[in-house]
């Protein structure tokens, strides 16, 4: 029987070690999420960040009476509704995915901002067309791979490798079930994933256009879904392999695997990391490019923009999987720490 | 609403398949909304709530297994993470730690470890979480055990 982890206690301050909730509950409101930061415009948004966190850790550090006090006045559930009202504010801003822009938009962004990150965006506008951009609510790794994913099939209509797809997803079901969870717990979150793998695919009466693509990915009773979907496929992966991914655990939280599973992959509005991204990427046999913008420069000033691509150890070494190894991943994201885009290349 | 509907409906044909296989939970939905569960727990031994049966009250959102269920306990307890007035239970896996890998069974579960692992540093309940963080286990013990058997116990004669 799967007994998944759990902790116990809380009240007043169940949820106050949340870096993201305990923030919003600064008498400033700021939101120091760096997700929350990265679509405002015009403003060093790495700077923002940096400087939100510094006020984290400050506070961290000085945790007078008055402030433990001034919690106290806080339920859970207020912090709750607290919460679901800055994503509310968020979701107003910016939708789960959003309009194709030109690299340009990027520049714009930062036009006031760190002379490293306008040089590595003239670099990036050398490679790369056009941004489209998610919401920065923690589910942004996974709606941006959804998105870029579903849109690439629906472009290219690689059966091929819809059928890859469909043999590794099979295997997922399979994994999670040894590993004792309950079928009538996931079964949904994967029908609906393979029910949009299937409308992508042209020349059948339910087969939908590139806009209801767009439109679905923005309507939270699929989106979410589908986002779900990938947080089941990257627990059981995890899992499956725990040895493999324990000193990568261990280094980022100190935790057990299970527990990491349980408490920052599986619950939705939970950040992704390398962890997942390698997980999910190896579940799925789906390669991805992860291009880094941020700060960093080189000691001899020359700006190189650096990426990273995920390639999945292959379970079984088919056709596919051999031309994939020499052709770049049809999924691009663009990271900024704290966040993820879609990016297209030229 | 229709998907949490269907879950719901899935969670009532395995809560009527599994009845027996756990005996220390009764997972009832109210006749005419699914959206309504109670649940009768057994108080687990060698903890003063050992001998009690708890009632649970569940109210399932819309959205979910997305969102968690909100539980209260409807049976006084005096317990550190669980209010003395409202029932209210302060649980990791009822807020941000929720994912619908959980059902309503697996919350029950996870409600009577809570009871027999009281986390006395974050209480809702002050008094009982005081008496724990002082060390007084007597204390915190006798208080428990006596409202078990004040209101989670039948009445004798």
């Amino acid at each position: 029987m799967n007994q998944p982890f759990f902790s116990g206690g809380g009240g007043y301050s169940c949820l106050r070690f949340h870096p993201d909730l305990k923030d919003s509950l600064l008498p400033t409101m700021f939101l120091s999420k760096a997700c929350s930061n990265v679509n405002s415009p015009g403003v060093d948004q790495e700077g923002d960040v940096a400087e939100a966190e510094a006020v984290a850790d400050a506070e961290k550090e000085t945790l007078t009476s008055s402030e433990t006090d001034d919690w106290k006045k806080y339920r859970d559930d207020d912090i709750m509704q607290q919460h679901s009202a800055i994503q509310a504010e968020q979701a107003v801003k910016v939708p789960f995915v959003g309009d194709k822009e030109p690299l340009s938009s990027l520049e714009a962004e930062y036009h006031l901002g760190n002379s490293i990150v306008l040089k590595k965006i003239k670099v990036l506008s050398e490679q790369y067309a056009a941004i489209r951009r998610t919401r920065g609510d923690g589910n942004c790794f996974f709606r941006s791979f959804m998105f870029g994913y579903l849109e690439h099939i629906l472009e290219s209509q690689d059966h091929n490798e819809v059928q890859h797809i469909k043999a590794n997803i099979e295997e997922c079901k399979k994994t999670l079930q040894s590993l004792g969870y309950a079928e009538f717990t996931f079964e949904d979150f994967f029908a609906l994933f393979l029910e949009q793998l299937d409308s992508v695919l042209q020349g059948s009466e339910d087969s939908i256009s590139h806009d209801e693509l767009l439109c679905r990915s923005r309507d939270p009773s699929i989106s979410d879904y589908v986002v779900m979907f990938f947080r089941f496929v990257t627990s059981g992966e995890i899992r499956k392999r725990s040895e493999f991914f324990e000193p990568f655990i261990l280094g980022l939280t100190n935790t057990s695997v299970e527990q990491f599973c349980k408490s920052a992959v599986e619950p939705m509005s939970e950040e992704s990391d390398h962890v997942q991204i390698i997980a999910l990427s190896d579940a799925l046999g789906v390669p991805i490019r992860v291009v880094y913008l941020d700060r960093s420069s080189c000691e001899n000033n020359s700006i190189n923009v650096n990426h990273h691509d995920f390639i999945p150890t292959s379970r079984e070494v088919g056709i596919s999987d051999v031309s994939k190894t020499t052709n770049p991943p049809s999924i691009t994201l663009l990271y900024r720490p704290g966040h993820y885009d879609i990016l297209y290349p030229k | 609403m229709q998907a949490s509907r269907a879950r719901l409906f899935k969670e009532y044909k395995e809560v009527q398949r599994e009845k027996t296989a756990d005996p220390d939970i009764q997972l009832v939905c109210d006749d005419s909304n699914i959206f309504k569960w109670t649940a009768l727990v057994k108080g687990p031994s060698e903890t003063p709530y050992d001998g009690g049966v708890f009632q649970l009250a569940f109210s399932v959102p819309e959205q979910y297994p997305l969102q968690p269920p909100q539980v209260r306990f409807l049976t006084k307890i005096f317990h550190p993470n669980v209010h003395f007035k409202t029932g209210e239970i302060c649980l990791d896996i009822l807020k941000n730690a929720w994912s619908p890998a959980w059902t309503l069974q697996s919350v029950c579960r996870a409600i009577i470890a809570l009871m027999a692992h009281p986390e006395a540093d974050s209480p809702l309940n002050c008094d009982s979480g005081n008496l724990l963080r002082s060390g007084d286990i007597r204390g915190y013990q006798s208080m428990a055990r006596m409202y078990t058997r004040l209101a989670a116990m039948p009445k004798k004669g």
